[in-house]
């Protein structure tokens, strides 16, 4: 097996065309999306002046005040009263969206004045503003008989703008994400441990939940190119085969006695030695480039160490099934064609072009059951999480998939020459 | 030692090979002859094993090899008629990696590599990437390859198409004299009918998938032992000459070569005197003749209707 793995390694490190694309197209790709598309990704929001009027018609102490008899007059043990009371303490709902606009970062994009409604309405009419946002009378009792109580909130939170603009769709996304960072708190039952936890505060767009981190474009093109390119590798490695029947090598390969199974596994081997390669090298380079994953742990390295790895053995599996459909077939470019077909298909579908949230429901299902998806996907929350758990299914779901090629790849392999 | 019983194979509805019957014996030196689609690589691909007949038997020492290919592999030697190397490797280590895969002893190996490149004289120039050598050369080291393992039989499917002269004779050369220095047995496809008379004992001829003749040369020629051949060059080309000469009653065939024609008639008929009439009559002037001994070719001719390379 290890003439047939050092046969393959040679033969590839040759063709230094093969090489070349395997290596620097991944590279170029990354380099290019991250400077032509980076900007889509990046808030555009700092180059933006937002003008928010404040419509402050709520007052809150009354509001807690109002809540604080309402709890007590409920049939409900003391204890329980107190526990709801103490938790409201640290929530307040108006005042929480008046320190949202008063941080400093928000503050550079969005500057807010304090202003009636008539005057509201009158300067967005004028231009002066480019909306404002109501806080209706009885916003802080309501919100938190809604959420302490489970009572239906009979006012909203509101936004009110003369016409569509950027700067209103910033100013919607960046309230929409504060208020799902406060559900998000509230569902976690952070804030009830009652230790005064500031929420945090979306920055330029980011949906920010505590304990969460995002993830970057550069870090996503980097991820999406790499298992691209190790796709790849499975086709390209099983297309050597091609040349191998065509000039009969393979012939003189099955009338030296060697068990299929050796031919099978050197290239099994040989793509799972450059499959991992290529992606750690396309990482590296493009950690060296961009520094894509900043200040990150050893652990965050061998978390992603371990995925890599996963993921070159189900390539190298995928070739070992390639590689005996390729011997199968008569016609050699049908066998191209299906493998770019297949290639091109786990792509799409398993997120290496595009997140695969822009795809349908069921399609995104499908993506995330494809080994490129998966990996994508797991990746990119243990970039989020940094929770190790969460890695031991999808690992063990990527060596069944080598498991299942492989054995697939065997079953089909033609039997000894003759046919 | 080898044999095939009443070989077939059908693709589809065409019949590649036809019930042949051939033999080997040990050390001995056999020609497969054949056109263009005569079943020849057929009939070699099931031997060897690669593929599956669709009936009769290959039998190694009186074995069949169907079932249980694995004998017949480890003595088997094939040189196929295309280049089975990797091209971008370099001659040393394409035999390396087939002597591995050929298990060859380790220790043994390295001088097995320098024994057969000395042999097909590539020595110095083993270093080098197949994708560089010339037609020649490749074909040298696809001899070299299939030596690695000391095989018992070589069988070569036509190894010196579209090559210069010089590896030519080195090619045959080498099949020589591994037939006569190592007793290996031979069975040697080619168009070309010289390489043929030159290398082996015996011949078989084949054409739409059957064997039409056999033998050894002599046993072949003497086919042809009931007819003369008369090469004669003319003073110009004459139709009316032709259509006389192809009238005549003891004339079974004539061709139009390069000198001029060539004229087969029944032994000892005797018609150079009607041949020069004939000429007269047309006022055509006989330059040359010529009384030629018949070889393979014509055997070949007289079996098949067509020339080896048609």
């Amino acid at each position: 097996m290890g003439s047939f793995l050092k046969k393959d390694l040679l033969v590839f490190w040759r063709d230094r065309k093969e090489v070349l694309i395997a290596l620097l197209l991944p590279i170029i790709l990354i380099v290019v999306l991250n400077v032509a598309l980076s900007g889509l990704f990046t808030d555009d929001g700092e180059s933006m002046d937002i003008q928010v009027g404040i419509v402050e018609e709520d007052n809150s102490l009354e509001g807690l005040e109002r809540f604080e008899e309402a709890v007590n007059e409920m049939d409900l043990d003391q204890a329980e009263k107190e526990a709801i009371l103490q938790q409201t303490s640290v929530f307040n709902p108006s005042e929480m969206i008046i320190s949202f606009f008063d941080n400093p970062e928000i503050k550079q994009v969005i500057h807010t004045k304090n202003v009636s409604e008539a005057e509201a309405v009158e300067l967005v009419e004028e231009g002066d503003l480019h909306a404002f946002v109501r806080i209706p009378e009885g916003f802080t009792y309501a919100i938190l008989s809604s959420i302490m109580l489970d009572e239906e909130a009979d006012v909203a939170l509101s936004i009110q703008a003369e016409e569509q603009s950027n700067e209103l769709n910033t100013l919607q996304n960046m309230m929409n994400n504060f208020i799902e960072s406060i559900n998000l708190e509230l569902a976690l039952g952070t804030i009830a441990e009652g230790e005064a936890q500031e929420p945090l505060l979306p920055q330029g767009g980011r949906e920010v939940i505590e304990g969460v981190e995002t993830y970057s474009f550069t870090q996503y093109i980097t991820i999406a190119m790499s298992t691209l390119f190790a796709l790849f590798m499975a086709q390209t490695l099983a297309m050597k085969t091609v040349t191998e029947k065509r000039e009969r090598v393979f012939n003189r390969i099955i009338l030296t006695g060697s068990h299929p199974f050796h031919y099978l596994m050197g290239k099994t081997l040989a793509t799972f030695i450059l499959s991992w390669l290529q992606i750690i090298i396309t990482f590296t380079i493009s950690q060296l480039l961009f520094d894509v994953f900043p200040d990150k742990s050893l652990e965050f390295w061998i978390g992603l160490l371990i995925v890599i790895t996963a993921f070159a053995l189900t390539i190298s599996g995928l070739t070992a099934l390639f590689t005996s459909i390729t011997l199968n077939l008569q016609d050699t470019n049908a066998a191209s064609g299906i493998f770019s077909l297949i290639i091109m298909s786990m792509a799409v579908l398993g997120g290496n072009f595009t997140p695969i949230q822009i795809l349908p429901a069921f399609l995104q299902r499908i993506g995330e059951w494809t080994p490129n998806g998966l990996s994508l996907t797991v990746i990119l929350e243990w970039i989020q999480l940094n929770n190790s758990g969460n890695l031991v299914i999808p690992m063990g779901i990527l060596f069944g998939y080598f498991i299942v090629f492989l054995m697939l790849g065997m079953a089909i392999f033609p039997g000894r020459g003759r046919n | 030692m080898l044999e095939t019983i009443k070989l077939s194979k059908t693709f589809k509805e065409k019949k590649a090979v036809d019930e042949i019957d051939m033999y080997l014996d040990e050390g001995e030196s056999v020609g497969l002859l054949g056109p263009n689609g005569a079943g020849k690589s057929t009939t070699i691909s099931m031997i060897s094993s690669l593929l599956k007949p669709t009936s009769g038997d290959v039998k190694l020492n009186g074995k069949s090899t169907i079932k249980n290919p694995s004998e017949i592999r480890k003595v088997l030697g094939v040189v196929p008629q295309e280049i089975a190397l990797y091209e971008e490797l370099s001659a040393y280590e394409n035999l390396k990696f087939f002597g591995k895969i050929y298990k060859v002893k380790k220790e043994l190996l390295e001088i097995r590599i320098q024994e057969v490149l000395e042999m097909v004289g590539l020595k110095d120039r083993q270093k080098e990437l197949v994708k560089t050598f010339s037609g020649g050369m490749k074909r040298r080291v696809n001899i070299a390859a299939a030596l690695l393992h000391k095989p018992k039989i070589l069988i070569l499917d036509e190894p010196t198409v579209g090559i210069d002269p010089q590896s030519r004779n080195h090619i045959l050369e080498t099949v020589k004299k591994l037939n006569e220095e190592t007793g290996m047995t031979i069975l040697y496809t080619s168009h070309y009918m010289e390489e043929v008379e030159q290398l082996c004992n015996r011949v078989y001829i084949m054409d739409h998938g059957r064997v039409v003749a056999s033998g050894s040369k002599s046993e072949l020629l003497s086919i042809l032992s009931t007819e003369d051949t008369i090469q004669i060059q003319l003073s110009k080309k004459s139709y009316p000459l032709l259509e006389s000469i192809k009238g005549m009653e003891a004339v079974r065939r004539v061709e139009e070569t390069n000198e001029g024609i060539r004229v087969i008639s029944k032994k000892g008929s005797n018609i150079l005197s009607d041949l020069v009439h004939a000429a007269e009559k047309v006022d055509i002037q006989i330059i040359h003749f010529q009384m030629e001994d018949p070889s393979l070719e014509d055997v070949f001719l007289h079996l098949t209707g067509k020339t080896l390379r048609d």
